[in-house]
């Protein structure tokens, strides 16, 4: 296998960055492509690669397919050579019903990155260990800055204390390890072919993703190596230049979390006749959506109560067939057993479950913002807007972020259910008359069924982004 | 039990005839979409139907023969095939005569009668090569009813308090006694007829095939040296392919949680290539016939109804599909569970991603057999579904829910069928 080049690589793919007390994501559109392609040359070198030191601050950024274009990498065949996710971006008729944004969620009401708002041309992610750091690492990045770009929208996230979120669970538990990267496998089958995340790199099919090419001349081709698979130009005989590789895909959503709107109607399942709520009944539902505990315990290790609460839990070493094959300690229909199957598709034996999920991950790169505010059945009211800012890298943003949003959390038939959707990000605002939409969670005999499932979790804004190499963006600086 | 059977009328369209044909289909898809066509369901042997305008522009490859722009209609349907195509003509008659005025042949309006009109669509009808079938048995009517079964079952058990110390065998009867109270369920009562796997057949196919490892190995060896070798690498990714036409193919995705699939492609130029289609696709009924009968096809758990068709004297195929969920979990689902045969029949197709011994390369090539399905892959113009809101799972899950209902079962079973709900 090929090791990685990690100094090419940016870093934020490896790394969560958590000691990064502060992150501010400025979303920017190109003013003028002269001035932006020599702030990126000038910039190029202070991006946070994979072998880097880490000290205070972070650089790593990207650019949308639009962004791309105003820099002046406008040649037809070359952008046609990335993938149609990444040129059409999140918002199209199609793409809307894959990732159900609807109602709330349509991307006419978002606001950043849908039809009403400004052209949002590239993410520039700098993080720091406060948030003085962070804006001080801004500042002296901006000589030049000004006459290349305006700011658009400004997303300030931070990691919540102990990895929570705002409806109150640990998160980021279960993350595939990139084969190559030396870091150690963290859990059961996690680690991943580098070509899942990394464009360059053979994927789980042991096949190059496609990446795109450098198909007609444009700026600097010594800064580019040849392509892995050996595509051709005919006329010329040579090898394309590979645009894509060390490259990656990073899928950008901000979600409004309604923290109070969540635990009220969990807790309103658990009145009884005096209208009375029970909030450790509560808790459990919640954990049964979830797939596991506040504490991120697992359900299948402790299916009735938390282990911890106030400990945390990084247990991600379990399988679903031999300890839970009927979901009755986690749900077939929980948050994490749909969006990580493990070893449990009914057709198929533990080891093919296990290689099809190989096929179906991301690595998750979420903040949260908003106040510092950490939900319980107990404590449910933040004060203003609370949300998550959910990213993700991969190499083939149809085959996994929206393989997972769709087939696995959308889907209300997922495994054998009917009208199940994903509790927490699958449930539509208004779903089609006579639709269904609710939570069934396996007993010894009868299934307790959550019915009239409601949504909690709104997007606000959303793009796709290419996070190139660093050499790539060195290579854009000259074009 | 009453069994479903394929049908697949090709028909040619009139020269200028092709725009309003386009836009009388289109009338009746937009009509689907938003939930406001109404004739189809008048048609009760129907399961699934649909057209798709097959012209040269539709085939990504150089046809094997000339070809004119011609109308696909296809079905999966109840009964008799008489039965069927009088309910066509009858119910549809709007339809029908609509859209093959727009088609050679076709009587003129003097002349149609129902005989005439059936007539045509026989005299138009060609042979199925391979039919899968996700759920044998099953009638349109049983689907409907068996959903009413199961889903006054659901409501009843998540009405009622249970008490938890009540067993399952208890439950289960209670159910019962609900369900035999009530006269619309009195078909119930009888259990629904099953498919089997029939090893007998399986078995005599096995012992075929073990005579035939000789032959096999020497076919293989032969194409590998004299075909697959001199095959060329296929470059063509998703990205690649034109914009216009995947967007033409996905803005009729993802409506509901079924999908269809229509494709066409080549059969390779040479005897050895058709035959061994020929001897896959004899292998593919074996299989669909007699393994493939509890709603999988080559372990794809997610197909309701599938079908190959040879046709232009065996030079060209086309394959249909129904299934459950999305296009890229559909073809994933092709490359994870079962490679190996779309890989022995499509290897025989031209500009199919290159192979080795028809095992390795081909489906498994995934980026290269992504873009060849999408780009082999035709718009299809009206397609109808009248139970769209079932996955195939829950169509067979509603059958068992339906015979284990009056069955005697103990608490170990009671507590499975339980969890069917």
């Amino acid at each position: 296998m090929a090791s990685l080049e990690l100094s090419e690589i940016q870093a934020y793919l490896f790394k969560d960055y958590k000691e990064m007390g502060s992150s501010k994501f400025y979303l920017l559109q190109v003013k003028n492509a002269t001035a932006a392609k020599q702030f990126l040359a000038s910039v190029a070198d202070s991006i946070t690669h994979a072998n880097a030191v880490i000290n205070e601050t972070c650089l790593n950024i990207g650019f949308t397919s639009g962004g791309l274009i105003a820099l002046g990498y406008n040649n037809e065949e070359n952008m046609h050579s990335f993938s149609r996710e990444f040129r059409e971006g999140m918002v199209s008729p199609h793409r809307q019903r894959l990732l159900g944004d609807f109602d709330s969620s349509d991307p006419s009401k978002w606001q950043w990155g849908g039809p009403a708002n400004e052209r949002v041309d590239m993410i520039f992610m700098v993080f720091g260990k406060n948030e003085s750091i962070a804006e001080n690492y801004f500042q002296s990045l901006k000589q030049k800055f000004d006459s290349a770009f305006t700011v658009v929208h400004i997303l300030d996230g931070k990691p919540l204390p102990n990895n929570r979120e705002h409806f109150g669970f640990r998160e980021g538990i279960s993350q595939p390890v990139i084969k190559g990267s030396g870091v150690t496998p963290a859990g059961h089958n996690n680690d991943i072919n580098p070509g899942e995340f990394v464009m360059g790199y053979r994927n789980e099919y042991d096949v190059y993703p496609d990446a795109p090419l450098l198909k007609a001349p444009q700026g600097n081709p010594e800064l580019l190596t040849d392509n892995p698979d050996a595509y051709e130009n005919e006329s010329t005989g040579k090898p394309f230049k590979d645009i894509g590789r060390n490259g990656t895909y990073f899928v950008l959503r901000q979600l409004e979390q309604n923290v109070n709107g969540y635990w009220s109607f969990i807790k309103k399942q658990t009145m009884d006749e005096h209208g009375n709520t029970n909030n450790e009944e509560a808790t459990k539902i919640a954990a049964k959506m979830m797939g596991r505990w506040p504490s991120g315990a697992p359900l299948v290790r402790h299916p009735d109560k938390d282990p911890g609460p106030g400990v945390d839990s990084d247990d991600n070493s379990f399988s679903y067939i031999k300890t839970d094959k009927d979901g009755e300690k986690c749900p077939f229909g929980s948050h994490t057993r749909r969006t990580n199957p493990r070893d449990h598709f009914e057709e198929s034996t533990p080891g093919v479950s296990l290689k099809l999920t190989r096929r179906h991950r991301i690595m998750r790169r979420v903040r949260s913002y908003g106040e510092d505010f950490i939900g319980s059945a107990e404590n449910h009211k933040p004060n203003g807007e609370v949300g998550l800012l959910f990213g993700c890298f991969n190499a083939n943003i149809s085959k996994q972020f929206e393989f997972i949003q769709y087939t696995w959390a959308n889907s209300p038939k997922f495994k054998k259910l009917y009208d199940d959707p994903d509790p927490f990000i699958g449930v539509r605002e208004c779903p089609a008359a006579g639709v269904k939409q609710n939570f069934t969670i396996p007993q010894k005999t009868v299934n307790k069924v959550i019915p009239d499932l409601q949504s909690f979790v709104t997007v606000k804004g959303g793009a796709y982004f290419f996070f190139p190499s660093v050499s790539v963006v060195k290579f854009l600086g000259t074009i | 039990m009453i069994k479903q059977h394929p049908l697949t009328i090709l028909s040619p369209v009139k020269k200028g005839k092709e725009e309003i044909l386009d836009k009388r289909l289109s009338i009746i898809r937009e009509n689907l979409q938003q939930g406001t066509e109404t004739e189809f369901k008048k048609v009760s042997t129907l399961h699934y139907g649909r057209f798709v305008i097959l012209s040269r522009d539709s085939f990504r490859d150089e046809p094997a023969v000339p070809v004119g722009t011609r109308l696909i209609f296809s079905t999966n349907f109840d009964g008799g095939k008489d039965n069927h195509l009088t309910e066509l003509v009858t119910q549809l008659t709007k339809y029908i005569d609509e859209i093959y005025e727009c088609c050679e042949g076709y009587p003129e309006p003097g002349a149609r009668t129902v005989e005439s009109r059936k007539n045509y669509l026989n005299k138009y009808s060609i042979k199925t090569s391979a039919f899968f079938n996700g759920a044998p048995g099953r009638s349109v009517q049983q689907i409907h009813q068996e959903k009413g079964l199961r889903d006054h079952i659901w409501n009843y058990i998540t009405r009622n308090k249970w008490n938890g110390s009540t067993s399952a065998v208890e439950i289960h009867k209670a159910i019962r006694n609900e369900i035999a109270s009530r006269p619309e369920f009195a078909w119930a009562k009888q259990k629904a007829g099953v498919q089997g796997i029939k090893w007998l057949n399986i078995i005599g196919y096995g012992l075929l095939l073990l005579a035939a490892i000789p032959l096999i190995i020497i076919g293989a060896v032969y194409l590998f040296l004299f075909h697959e070798l001199w095959n060329k690498k296929q470059t063509l990714t998703l990205s690649q392919l034109d914009d216009k036409k995947v967007n033409k193919l996905k803005e009729v995705e993802d409506l509901f949680p079924q999908n269809q699939f229509t494709q066409v492609a080549v059969l390779k130029p040479n005897f050895i290539r058709r035959l061994n289609f020929q001897i896959w696709m004899l292998r593919t009924r074996v299989l669909a016939n007699n393994v493939f009968v509890h709603g999988k096809l080559l372990n794809i758990p997610t197909i309701h109804f599938a079908r190959w068709v040879l046709f232009d004297k065996n030079r060209h195929v086309l394959f249909f599909s129904n299934f459950d969920g999305n296009w890229q979990q559909y073809l994933g689902d092709f490359i994870d569970q079962s490679g190996w045969g779309l890989t022995g029949i499509f290897s025989n197709t031209v500009n199919f991603p290159k192979t080795k011994f028809m095992i390795t390369g081909g489906a498994y090539d995934e980026e290269h057999f992504l873009a060849w399905s999408r780009s082999t892959q035709v718009p299809t113009q009206v397609w109808y579904c009248p139970y769209p809101q079932l996955s195939i799972k829950n169509i067979n899950n509603n059958t068992k829910i339906r015979n284990e209902l009056y069955m005697d079962l103990d608490e170990k079973h009671a507590k499975i069928f339980l969890k069917r709900f």
